[in-house]
């Protein structure tokens, strides 16, 4: 059984948490912290100061780095009603978009009237990336947590436009930034090694996957974070609208969907009803979700329910019944995943099971099978010949191809 | 533009480095009359203040260095660089320095079990606001490797003080000199921070 906190229940498992003398984690004693030490009209100062300094100096006054989840939205909607700002709206494709987000992204940014970029990396190497970081991490998102927060850093220093906004701080989740440090978080090259990339950067990858796999050096650069002395030299800021307004998710979320119409969709292995915001631009999310489940015993449902029991907004059984009801159950999306990589179950199984958080023990044998989305029929699928990565003539990575 | 002495003994690479990639084009200067174009001078050092001293003196900067100082542009010293604005050191033999912050450079006393030298990272307590520390919060450490450490006669030339066994002054400072005993190139994020912070600073405090 693993140790959870008194409070909203995240586990011992869960990154960077810690646990006071009274069972409570340090996340939630950082949201105490945030909610009763922060100066929030100060903090509201220095992000119109922020503005002001880089309004109209630029093409465009700031970029807004854009998922079109619940957290970009709502920055960008309060940057350009709240603030008039003229922003750069910058989209990372990792792949996976669905159907609902893309119409959710087309009215946004029509009722919002904005420039839009949207940049999607090669696929080929995309799969190679993600079969890299499951082997290496239990992770295989690796291309979008590094592409989303890379890319957008290139297309300022492109455009010249050295104000950039992310939405929602991590101090909001885990505790890499921790709120009673009482510092704005700077979304920087140190804190996409610190934990972004896992440690992985994309130099470091191409090493990695350079003995079997056909690549161009190029093909990386996307992933890779551009030179300090670049950004400096443009007189970057790179920081989370959620540094300067508390952040406030299901206040967000309601704001959203009744200026912009934004609607959230169904997600695998969540509870559809209780929780229909989160998570919703990525139809890789239910196996991302999985797998965390796999390594460390808890998945997003015990997450989102955390984060309303933080916020005193659903009692302890309700929360525990949700948890119990909906963790743990495998996503259909797996079948489309082992096309993409090539892998059967079992050797999926065997790879995640080496990356497994002690003193979580998994057991996968008598898990359910959750519900497919409505969009499910949708979702991309690799023709037969194209399933699997092909390695490099003469070169052969112990694959499970191959081997 | 922001020169860095080359004095033969110092860890130039590091200190370039650390302000080329905060986005700074750095020049080595090593003849006096190249200082008319620096409007922010750099002194890095490792090693002896008599061997500094000495070095400075065969470049004939001695002087330049003290006119540089009184136009009121921006003058950091690293270590032993930070060392030989004093009147005076006393390692190996009693030595004169540029006298531009009055004071004397000690061997540190020994505090068993502190060892003397002072090597690895240790706490920085300002003990008074300075522009070139804008944004560096309080009790932050930074990398030292000496066994000495600046005096100075009037205590209002500490900027910071570090514990080691006992206090000693860390940062000095008067007017638009500065002087850090630890090495901010070699400080990580601060001190990045405290070298982009100066490259940035007028002079005045």
């Amino acid at each position: 059984m693993l140790k959870k906190c008194s409070q909203c229940g995240l586990p011992e498992t869960y990154e960077t948490i810690e646990f006071d003398g009274q069972g409570v984690c340090n996340i939630c004693n950082q949201k105490s912290y945030r909610d009763g030490a922060i100066d929030w009209d100060a903090r509201y100062a220095i992000l119109a100061d922020l503005i002001e300094q880089y309004r109209g100096k630029h093409d465009y006054d700031c970029i807004v780095p854009f998922s079109g989840g619940k957290d970009s939205t709502y920055t960008l909607w309060r940057l350009v009603t709240d603030f008039k700002i003229k922003p750069l709206v910058v989209q990372f494709d990792h792949g996976f978009m669905r159907r609902g987000l893309r119409e959710n992204n087309l009215r946004t940014f029509k009722k919002l009237g904005v420039d839009v970029l949207s940049f999607t990396p090669n696929w080929k190497l995309v799969k190679r990336l993600m079969l890299e970081a499951l082997v290496r991490k239990g992770d295989f998102c690796w291309h979008c947590h590094t592409g989303i927060f890379s890319y957008p850093m290139h297309v300022a220093l492109r455009y010249e436009v050295p104000l950039v906004f992310w939405g929602e701080p991590s101090s909001e989740y885990t505790a890499y930034y921790d709120y009673r440090d009482d510092e704005i978080e700077e979304v920087d090259e140190e804190r996409f090694n610190r934990f972004v990339n896992l440690g992985i950067t994309a130099e470091d990858m191409a090493g990695m996957i350079d003995a079997d796999f056909e690549f161009d050096r190029r093909d990386l650069a996307p992933f890779t974070y551009p030179p300090l002395r670049s950004l400096k030299r443009l007189g970057y800021r790179s920081v989370c609208l959620g540094s300067f307004i508390p952040w406030d998710v299901r206040k967000q979320v309601g704001i959203i969907e009744r200026e912009l119409g934004w609607k959230g969709d169904q997600v695998e292995g969540m509870p559809w009803d209780a929780y229909p915001y989160e998570k919703i631009e990525c139809f890789m999310q239910g196996m991302r979700d999985y797998i965390k489940y796999m390594k460390r015993g808890y998945s997003r449902v015990s997450q989102m329910v955390a984060l309303d029991l933080r916020n005193g907004r659903i009692e302890k059984e309700a929360a525990d019944r949700l948890v119990e009801q909906f963790e743990g159950r495998k996503p259909p999306s797996l079948e489309i995943f082992l096309e993409y990589l090539g892998l059967t179950e079992d050797e999926f199984n065997s790879i995640v099971m080496k990356t497994v958080v002690p003193p979580h023990a998994p057991d996968l044998a008598s898990l359910e099978v959750a519900p497919r989305t409505w969009d499910f029929d949708q979702w991309y699928r690799e023709a037969p010949e194209d399933r699997g990565i092909p390695c490099k003539p003469g070169a052969c990575r112990t694959c499970f191809d191959c081997a | 533009m922001i020169g860095i002495l080359d004095i033969g003994m110092g860890n130039l690479g590091s200190v370039w480095n650390a302000t080329y990639e905060s986005g700074f084009d750095p020049e080595i200067v090593i003849d006096p009359d190249d200082l008319d174009q620096i409007d922010h001078l750099i002194l890095p050092g490792v090693g002896h203040f008599a061997t500094a001293m000495e070095k400075l003196c065969e470049m004939g900067m001695v002087s330049p260095l003290r006119s540089y100082v009184e136009s009121g542009r921006p003058l950091l010293g690293l270590c032993v660089g930070m060392q030989v604005l004093a009147t005076e050191g006393t390692e190996g033999a009693r030595t004169p320095g540029l006298d531009i912050i009055a004071g004397t450079v000690d061997r540190l006393p020994v505090n068993p079990p502190f060892r003397v030298p002072h090597i690895g990272w240790n706490a920085v307590s300002a003990v008074r606001d300075h522009p070139v520390l804008e944004r560096i919060k309080p009790e932050r450490d930074f990398y030292f490797v000496h066994s000495y450490a600046f005096r100075p006669v009037d205590e209002a030339n500490i900027v910071a003080r570090t514990e080691y066994g006992a206090p000693f002054a860390s940062i000095v400072g008067r007017a638009n000199v500065l002087g850090c005993q630890f090495h901010p190139e070699k400080s990580q994020a601060n001190g990045l921070r405290i070298l982009e912070n100066f490259c940035r600073w007028d002079g005045v405090c």
